[in-house]
């Protein structure tokens, strides 16, 4: 275990993970029809119960992290957020859609699409506050209902100062024309982990964000792919080969996000610090990554094009024969096809959790070492959070993410 | 204490505890003890001890306590992991509540109280305050701009029906058009209206007419095909002037653009979740559709009385389409969202009783070239 010299030994401590792909796949898709079969009432247990799986399958080979937040609490969060967004969302949506309509020009059709386009962009600003106030809820609350060895994570309060850091450092990396983009992931990443706690031990984000600009290397060489085949394109006029080009340079550029985003989290979790001296290594590249996300898509997609194919060819089956029957049989035989449709459904939502999000929060956690791990003995209990909204703003506006 | 080992945390601090573990059957308790517990041995009682759900590890079990703390479940911090699964076995025969939920005391009374207060809000905003602020944004908004909208309504419309270009379902036979012009005419003859009135017959079959904000009407060839003589289709046409005078389709555009966002919040998209929103959306369209429905047919009666046109051909048409209905054809748009016909069928023939002396809105020729006015 020591890592170190021999005179100053220092435990460490390596992730394991240990959830499965089958037991997941079961549990969600059971989630996901009683969610249906309620009329989505069940999908706040439903991400409890989610959680609660992947949360116990995080461990350092002994203690497992544990979930123990409640669908009943999200529950009533949401209920809360719908009170307040019901007003909000209702009256703002209407007077926009009512100043789109008075700007509206020329009677044409194009001008009805870019009034919806319009209308929609301003909406999502009206809300746009709102979902980064959420996002910042989501971690606190997540953070507050994780244990560990029986010591609560938690989060101080800051989801308005979140939200104001937010909107202007998206405002500059815009301006900037995304140059500044690791200015605004690791400030924002250093407000939320300087509020976050391990029982009475606090993390600290070190690192400088200069160090995230090499990692913004593949969207760079993808945007100017991209533009260089469009200026081939215009100045060459040859519109097929750069139409290619400029093809060929948007994929780089997608690749080249989600290698940014895998890269900025090894960088700012390297430099986060627990308690002043507890220190994390994560021995992971982000190829391999990068691979699970795009072959995981790609198996996702096989998986549901297989599944909605093989529910047509029951539904011939089963309707065809049905309706020689009579109307008995056909009754029977649409229940049943509907039925199998809200399966398929089912299963077919849950492809991504257990494609693609399971195999990478499994890569990740297997790559993780806690260093100096003794101190963690040292770290006192943090009090109870009530949670504040548990959520309840994230789930109506639809920003939590699969977990 | 010859037990089996078991690892402990007590709540206050992230230090492991080795423990041995005992079940002491007689005093119905677990018995726990370590060389690094502070306080001596544990006494857990088996009617308190409930198990972690959902755990994906297998061979494990993580014990904790029902104690009524302020946390988020009523459960002590305190967590007790064991492996061996001989006494997990014992353990799951012993305590029968392992499983148990448990829930904090008032928690239905807050479940009904926001509950509640969730239905009451989101009821308020969407049949009281967005109905009010559309018909006030309605009367509030510009004509031109209202004529704006309404023809790219309109010019959509039309390419949903299947219109390769702008105007390519148009009918524009000129004897049609001519009788139409000549049908809105006697209508209209003597009566201030708010819009300039821009009626279109579109080549489709489907049984329908619309009143696009803004004074548009679009008719639909299978209405022509479908009625029963000219004077139903006057009815028709006064019925949808009626939605044109009365803004109705402008306060539905707000409406709906309003109530979309709230629905699809409260309903969120899970699995089926879309179809949710959009099966909910047409209930509360079609609603408020049928007082805006019974206002437009009172407007139409009152129209055809004016215009001395008789109203019993509103009754056949609406006879028409209630037998269309009983047999099964599709008539979608129309049906979901306007009064069962043979109430309104019923209503025009009472109207028809009182009227004194009417005259056919159209001549047998004009009727026929607005037959013909897609050929």
């Amino acid at each position: 275990m020591a890592t170190q010299t021999v005179a100053e030994p220092e435990t460490t401590l390596d992730g394991q993970y240990d959830g499965e792909r089958g037991a997941l796949l079961r549990l969600a898709v059971v989630t996901a029809l009683l969610t249906t079969v309620t009329l989505g009432i069940y999908r706040f247990w439903a991400r409890t119960r989610i959680r609660r799986y992947i949360w116990s399958s995080i461990s350092d080979g002994r203690d497992s992290f544990e979930y123990t937040g409640t669908g009943l609490e999200k529950f009533l969060g949401f209920l809360m957020a719908v009170v307040i967004l019901a007003v909000y969302l209702g009256v703002v949506q209407m007077i926009l859609f009512y100043f789109g309509l008075t700007l509206l020009g020329e009677p044409q059709t194009p001008e009805q699409a870019m009034l919806q386009s319009l209308a929609f962009s301003i909406t999502f600003v009206a809300v746009l506050p709102l979902i980064f106030f959420a996002q910042y809820r989501v971690r606190r609350y997540k953070l507050a209902r994780t244990r560990w060895r029986g010591i609560r994570f938690g989060a101080e309060k800051g989801a308005w100062g979140y939200a104001f850091r937010a909107i202007g450092h998206w405002l500059l990396t815009i301006l900037s024309l995304g140059l500044l983009l690791p200015w605004q992931t690791w400030r924002l990443e250093r407000y939320m982990t300087d509020r976050s706690w391990y029982g009475d031990a606090p993390f600290q984000q070190g690192g400088r964000w200069t160090a995230l600009l090499p990692a913004m290397s593949h969207i760079y060489a993808g945007l100017c792919i991209m533009i260089g085949g469009g200026m081939v394109a215009g100045l060459l006029g040859q519109a097929e080969s750069g139409g290619v080009v400029a093809v060929l340079g948007f994929v780089w550029l997608l690749v080249g996000v989600v290698v940014y985003r895998v890269r900025a989290f090894i960088y700012l979790t390297e430099n986060k610090v627990l308690d002043g001296n507890i220190w994390f290594e994560l021995r992971i590249r982000a190829t391999p990554i990068v691979s699970t996300v795009f072959l995981g898509g790609l198996m996702v997609g096989l998986i549901t094009v297989l599944i909605f194919g093989g529910l047509g060819a029951v539904v011939m089956f089963l309707l065809l024969p049905a309706v020689m029957l009579g109307e008995g049989a056909v009754f029977i035989a649409v229940v049943a096809v509907a039925g199998l449709y809200l399966l398929a459904l089912a299963v077919s939502g849950s492809l991504v959790l257990v494609w693609i999000l399971q195999p990478i929060i499994h890569q990740v956690v297997e790559a993780v070492t806690i260093r100096n791990a003794d101190e963690l003995d040292y770290i006192e209990q943090r009090g109870h959070d009530t949670g504040a909204d548990a959520e309840g703003f994230a789930d109506a506006l639809d920003v939590g993410g699969a977990i | 204490m010859p037990g089996v080992a078991a690892r402990y945390f007590d709540g206050r601090s992230a230090g492991r505890h080795d423990v041995d573990l005992v079940l002491d059957e007689v005093g119905g308790q677990l018995v726990f003890d370590g060389p690094t517990l502070a306080d001596g041995p544990q006494h857990w009682p088996f009617a308190r001890l409930r198990a972690q759900r959902d755990h994906a590890r297998k061979g494990g079990l993580t014990l904790m306590l029902h104690a009524p703390t302020g946390d988020e479940a009523p459960r002590d911090p305190a967590r007790l992991t064991l492996t061996d699964t001989g006494t997990i076995a014992r353990l799951r025969r012993l305590c029968p509540d392992l499983d148990k939920r448990d829930l904090h005391p008032g928690t239905w009374g807050r479940i009904a109280k926001r509950g509640a207060l969730a239905v009451a809000a989101v009821g308020l905003i969407l049949f009281v305050i967005l109905p009010r602020m559309a018909d006030t944004l309605s009367d509030l908004i510009p004509i031109e701009r209202e004529i704006a909208f309404g023809k790219a309504v309109t010019a959509q419309m039309e390419q949903a029906l299947g219109a390769g270009r702008a105007g390519g379902l148009t009918c524009d036979d000129p004897d049609g058009q001519a009788a139409l012009a000549r049908m809105l005419d006697r209508l209209t003859a003597g009566r201030e209206l708010q819009y300039d009135l821009q009626v279109v017959v579109f080549d489709h079959e489907m049984v329908n007419a619309f009143a696009a904000p803004g004074g548009q009407v679009v008719i639909l060839r299978g209405l022509l095909d479908e009625a029963s003589g000219a004077d139903a289709v006057a009815a028709v046409l006064a019925h949808e002037i009626g939605h044109v005078e009365r803004r109705d389709a402008t306060r539905h555009a707000l409406r709906a653009a309003g109530s979309a966002g709230v629905l699809s919040m409260v309903l969120g998209d899970v699995t089926g979740g879309a179809f949710a929103v959009f099966l909910g959306e047409r209930l509360i369209q079609s609603s408020y559709s049928r007082e805006a429905e019974a206002g437009a047919d009172r407007f139409a009666l009152e129209m055809l009385n004016a215009a001395r046109v008789d109203s019993s051909g509103m009754a056949e048409f609406f006879d028409h389409i209630g037998e269309m209905e009983g047999t099964g054809l599709s008539l979608p748009e129309y049906l979901a969202s306007h009064p069962p016909s043979a109430d309104r069928a019923e209503a025009a023939r009472r109207n028809a009783d009182a009227q004194e002396r009417t005259a056919p809105v159209l001549s047998a020729a004009d009727w026929l070239a607005l037959k013909a006015i897609c050929d």
